[in-house]
């Protein structure tokens, strides 16, 4: 036991003056959090509006305050040629032309305003079309004195809104402690096996599993600190919330460490040399990065790529933290998410069984 | 005491009898082929300690076999290493030596054959053969990050053991290298401080894998010294080398071993007083042979890879 504690103490230090690890496993993650939450991806989108009005009056002008009045709008004036031109250089959505007697002529006979929309944002346009025309709707039900039928009241549940940041740092932090676990046990053991290190330590008593362990239990520490530092950081420089409980994060973070761990000595069982190790672990932790809900909900995928999204080792993580951190989700909310972890977790430290151990392999 | 000293002392001494200067002593050691090197080397090394009572085998090792896959790298080996002495295993690269002996400590299984280290049977009792053995390994390295303390500290952990730290550099004179790490090191102290955590658990036999292999000839030296000084504390030291200077040198006992065999054992002395009176000769002035030419009228003269 007293040969255990000073072996995982020696492993621990090791680690923490590698400086090339800490910055890989702690700053990288920080910055991308801390660039991310500056720039604030959760802003609500504007369409910017070119509006062009050849004879104004004052209902035109009541009908362009009301348009500007909807949040989502950004309402540019100025002459047709002029706004066109800007549709082109893709600096509006659409520009309208309103006729003369826009809302006078309105009564005797159609009025036609004119929409150019702007083909490489289709979808934006389209959505832009769609309200406009549900507000002139409105507008002619107005005009002709029709009674009001339906409502739409707005009640808002969600209590608090959910900014791209708070969704971000759960993602975040199963994604760092992914690739802190992958990398530093992956490259350090290749590195051990390549420069001999393992083959002298099978030349002492030393069981070869108290020196994974040792090495397992310092990563374990390392990953639930870089929860801590992320959690500290999200908290106090980018005023993220948090609502549900950290004892459930711990349970997460450690299954998630470990089922990594796991794919850190599988890859280190199959890179023969350091020069491979990045080969095999980008291989598979690149695509999760992009494809395990870190940096975007899988929701957003098609639905064939959320099929196999949602299976991915980092997926069940991102989306177990997420709940617990965003939606204060209980053990039972999250159960099929830490029961997605447990598999991975026995099937990559099985691998890792059959893939890594101290000795050449003996042909 | 080595040969090349013996020579030295013979030759001055046949100077002094016939008269000559100390001055005109050393002209005639320089027009007789008497380099710096080969003075430093006959100096340089002390004689070699009374050899410690000689009492029983340390490791007995019989008809030893490795085969990979269709190559028997080890073909029946049986030899007995004595308890004090300094056994050497020479051979041309990939004659078995570094298989044979990673297989008595434990690191290989063997094919066939038994071998026993310290009375315990290395094959069902390997962790008791492990707390009586040290090893340094061919070109092995050590964590980075951790200066040569915290490293031997933590190989005495590896052994349940706490250890001075600063005592076992001293002993390899790296005393001075205590806060630095192994990257820092040159050669000769990288071999030094491999034997220095080698020695962390007081093992019964050192085996040294290559020792000077690489190292310049100051540095091999140096290393005889620390050999000679290990040996001299009683314990049994087993290495394998290439150079027959420094089998000569260091080794009570050598096993020649050949594509997997041992072709001849014995002390160097022996095995070189065997092949003059085969009536073997050199073309040279002085017509003594060594351990260089009982090696290669063994093994032949081709090249090995």
């Amino acid at each position: 036991m007293e040969t255990f504690l000073k072996i995982t103490k020696t492993t621990a230090l090791m680690f923490v003056r590698n400086r090339q690890a800490l910055f890989f496993t702690l700053f990288m993650p920080l910055i991308i959090m801390i660039i991310f939450g500056l720039i604030g991806f959760d802003k609500p989108q504007q369409y910017d509006i070119g509006v062009s009005v050849t004879a104004p009056q004052p209902q035109t002008q009541q009908f362009i305050d009301q348009l500007s009045a909807v949040g989502v709008f950004k309402i540019h004036q100025a002459a047709l040629g002029d706004e066109l031109a800007q549709l082109k250089d893709g600096n509006r959505t659409v520009v309208l032309s309103m006729p003369a007697n826009f809302i006078d002529g309105a009564g005797t006979n159609t009025q036609k305003l004119t929409v150019y929309v702007n083909d490489s944002q289709q979808a934006q346009a389209q959505a832009v079309q769609s309200i406009l025309t549900q507000y002139l709707d409105k507008t002619s039900l107005a005009l002709a004195h029709a009674p009001t039928y339906f409502s739409v009241v707005p009640q808002h549940v969600d209590s608090r809104n959910l900014s791209y940041i708070d969704f971000l740092l759960p993602g975040l932090i199963a994604m760092s402690v992914m690739q802190m676990s992958v990398f530093s046990v992956a490259f350090l053991f290749v590195q051990y096996k390549e420069k001999g290190v393992l083959k002298r330590l099978l030349a002492t008593p030393l069981k070869p599993f108290q020196f994974v362990a040792a090495n397992a239990i310092t990563r374990l520490t390392v990953s639930v600190a870089q929860t801590a530092i992320f959690i500290a950081v999200g908290l106090l420089m980018l005023k993220a919330t948090i609502v549900g409980s950290y004892a459930l994060v711990l349970l997460a973070v450690i299954l998630g460490a470990l089922m990594f761990l796991g794919l850190g000595f599988t890859i280190s069982g199959m890179a023969k040399t350091m020069e491979s190790v990045p080969v095999f672990a980008n291989l598979l932790v690149f695509p999760m990065m992009f494809l395990g809900g870190v940096f975007f909900p899988l929701s957003s995928m098609p639905d064939w790529l959320q099929t196999v999204a949602k299976f991915l080792p980092l997926s069940f993580f991102s989306s177990a933290l997420r709940d617990v951190m965003t939606k204060a989700a209980g053990l039972g909310d999250i159960k099929w998410d830490l029961v997605g972890m447990i598999v991975w977790g026995i099937v990559l430290i099985t691998a890792a069984t059959y893939s890594f151990s101290f000795s050449e392999r003996e042909q | 005491m080595s040969l090349m000293r013996e020579r030295l002392v013979q030759f001055i001494s046949d100077a002094q009898q016939a008269g000559m200067t100390s001055r005109q002593t050393a002209e005639a050691l320089l027009a007789a082929g008497w380099g710096m090197e080969q003075l430093v080397s006959a100096l340089a090394v002390a004689p070699a300690p009374v050899v410690p009572q000689q009492n029983g085998t340390v490791i007995e090792v019989r008809d030893l076999v490795k085969q990979y896959g269709t190559l028997t790298a080890v073909d029946g080996i049986s030899f007995d290493v004595q308890r004090g002495e300094v056994f050497g295993i020479l051979g041309p690269n990939g004659a078995g030596k570094t298989t044979t002996l990673e297989m008595i400590e434990g690191l290989k299984h063997p094919t066939a054959g038994t071998i026993h280290v310290d009375g315990k049977d290395v094959a069902r009792q390997t962790d008791a053969v492990k707390h009586v053995i040290g090893v340094q390994l061919q070109a092995s390295t050590f964590f980075d990050g951790l200066s040569l303390c915290e490293i031997i500290d933590l190989f005495a952990a590896m052994y349940g053991r706490t250890v001075n730290a600063m005592d076992l550099l001293a002993d390899v004179e790296l005393q001075e290298k205590a806060a630095s790490q192994v990257k820092e090191l040159s050669g000769g102290q990288k071999q030094r401080f491999s034997i220095a955590v080698a020695l962390v658990n007081e093992p019964v036999v050192l085996f040294l894998d290559e020792p000077t292999t690489g190292l310049d000839p100051q540095a091999r030296r140096h290393l005889w010294n620390l050999v000679q000084k290990i040996k001299a504390r009683g314990t049994t030291v087993v290495l394998t080398t290439h150079y027959m200077d420094e089998a000569e040198v260091l080794c009570d006992r050598v096993a020649i071993v050949d594509q997997g065999r041992i072709i001849a054992i014995d002390s160097p002395r022996a095995l070189i007083r065997s092949l003059l009176d085969d009536g073997f000769s050199k073309p040279i002035v002085q017509e003594q042979a060594n351990m260089e030419d009982v090696f290669l009228h063994l093994t032949g003269h081709s090249l090995r890879e």
